[in-house]
């Protein structure tokens, strides 16, 4: 069984790999194939874990009927396909919005704003040694720069021009370290199907 | 382009003009050849990754940690490394281990990491080791896993009850637990942070794909994460540290192959690009305002 897996994921690697030549229709059965068998999958898992495991077996078979409200809701959703029901689909958006911003806000403010901006200040008085310093101080200075280089309530000349060069280049940097980084995962997933191309296909060597 | 701007048939000119599939053969060739001849080329611990090792490592001996698969198949080259190593150190320590996912189709993959190294290290599951499976609503799960593990997940991903499961006796929240690990393809690193480690105070570590690895540094920066891997690069030192050289080592040759073709191109792509112009700038044939 696992041969036969095997050489299945291998022909389709291959088919969807033989796109960098051309358009082809295996390139084409390869990506349908993908597209269908994922949507397949991910609609039958969200399924069983959603609305089998989390409603109908605590609401129908246990008797927990104070989740049943919440099943309504959700099929309240569901009315958004038809035009003269649709309106009904707003209750529950509503109430998703809700709960939804009362556990985001809090817990977003503190740990993205508040926290960020605590180890952005006080940042430059900690460190063991000179690389720690430089690099706080550089991370305070590329920081201030940056918001001034996206404050547009005044015109950018004087000091605030050269202030927002310099937060533009700290842009520039941190646009060139990201790229590098994609660059990273890119050739690992072509480094991963070759492995598996190599050692697990065709048994040239050993992971 | 205007066709009086470079002289034909010049070398800069056929640059300009290469066709495609002869960069993407050159990349097959750089990065295919050291997967059948290794190099062997050397791998430095970074900061990061040695305070990731030292999160774990600092453990006792049948301390219970969080283990949460947070990728899909996509990203399997990248983390599944990063997941082989961490669980090979954590059962070398003695850990116990509470894994889930909060992806779909992170089931297999972590089935797949998991049962072999159990095995490898003579684990027992439900003593040493529970899967609890994927949850839908991924922020419910967290909030709620701060109250109990057994409440949000009733059953494990076998459809045994939880109540049943020893290992949970021992830790049934966030505050039993000393370490969470996110191994995470997406925002769900800084969601563990946001949620889990604001509201209870969890400690966390961090692995990431080379994409996501970006966004986590101002976490760690600030301390709400102790340490992070990065992509393939941080899978391989984290290999190093654990003396475990593994298929993230091996792949780090071809990584640094793959790069250096990519500088050349990079290279030849701005000359190019800059000569033509300089060229029309010193004859003075170029465009003028």
């Amino acid at each position: 069984m696992d041969t036969i897996s095997t050489w299945i994921a291998a022909l389709l690697t291959l088919a969807i790999f033989s796109f960098l030549y051309r358009e082809n229709p295996i390139y084409r059965f390869a990506e349908h194939l993908l597209v269908g068998v994922s949507a397949g999958y991910y609609l039958v898992q969200y399924f069983y874990s959603a609305v089998y495991k989390k409603l109908w077996v605590p609401v129908f078979q246990e008797g927990q009927w104070a989740l049943l409200p919440g099943g309504i809701l959700g099929l309240l959703l569901l009315l958004r396909l038809h035009r003269r029901t649709a309106w009904l689909s707003r209750y529950a958006i509503a109430f998703y919005v809700a709960a939804w911003s009362g556990y985001l806000i809090p817990s977003i403010l503190q740990a993205q704003v508040l926290t960020q901006m605590r180890g952005t200040v006080v940042g430059p008085y900690e460190g063991t040694g000179m690389w720690d310093y430089l690099s706080s101080w550089m991370l305070l200075a590329g920081v201030v720069s940056i918001l001034v280089y996206f404050y547009f309530s005044q015109e950018h000349k004087g000091v605030i021009r050269g202030v927002s060069k310099i937060g533009i280049t700290f842009l520039m940097i941190g646009f060139g370290a990201s790229f590098g980084y994609t660059i990273m995962g890119r050739i690992t997933l072509l480094v991963g199907r070759f492995q598996f191309l190599f050692y697990d296909w065709l048994h040239l060597g050993t992971r | 382009m205007n066709g009086n701007e470079r002289q034909p048939g010049g070398w800069i000119d056929r640059l300009t003009r290469i066709d495609r599939r002869i960069i993407f053969l050159g990349v097959a060739i750089a990065v295919a050849t050291p997967v059948l001849v290794p190099m062997g080329l050397p791998v430095k611990p970074t900061r990061e990754s040695i305070d990731f090792f030292n999160a774990i490592d600092t453990l006792q001996a049948g301390d219970v940690i969080v283990f949460s698969f947070d990728y899909g198949a996509d990203v399997r080259a990248e983390l599944d490394p990063m997941s082989v190593a961490i669980w090979q150190h954590c059962f070398e320590k003695d850990l116990r281990i509470v894994a889930l996912t909060l992806y779909p189709d992170g089931v297999g993959i972590a089935e797949q990491v998991m049962g072999p190294i159990a095995e490898q290290f003579g684990k027992e599951y439900g003593v040493d080791y529970v899967f609890l499976g994927y949850n839908a609503d991924w922020s419910g799960t967290m909030l709620r896993m701060g109250e109990s593990f057994r409440k949000t997940y009733p059953v494990d991903q076998y459809g045994r009850s939880t109540a049943e499961i020893p290992l949970l006796d021992h830790a049934d929240r966030f505050a039993d637990t000393p370490l969470l690990i996110s191994l995470a393809s997406s925002a769900y690193a800084e969601w563990w942070v946001t949620y889990v480690g604001g509201k209870f105070g969890q400690k966390i570590v961090t692995g990431n794909t080379a994409i996501q690895a970006v966004l986590i540094y101002p976490f760690y920066q600030s301390g709400q994460v102790l340490g992070f891997l990065g992509g393939l690069k941080g899978a391989s030192e984290y290999e190093a540290l654990t003396g475990r050289p593994g298929a993230a080592t091996r792949g780090m040759d071809s990584q640094s192959t793959g790069h250096v073709l990519m500088v050349l191109f990079i290279l030849l792509g701005n000359l190019a690009y800059f000569a033509p112009r300089r060229r029309r700038g010193s004859s003075g044939t170029g465009r003028t305002a």
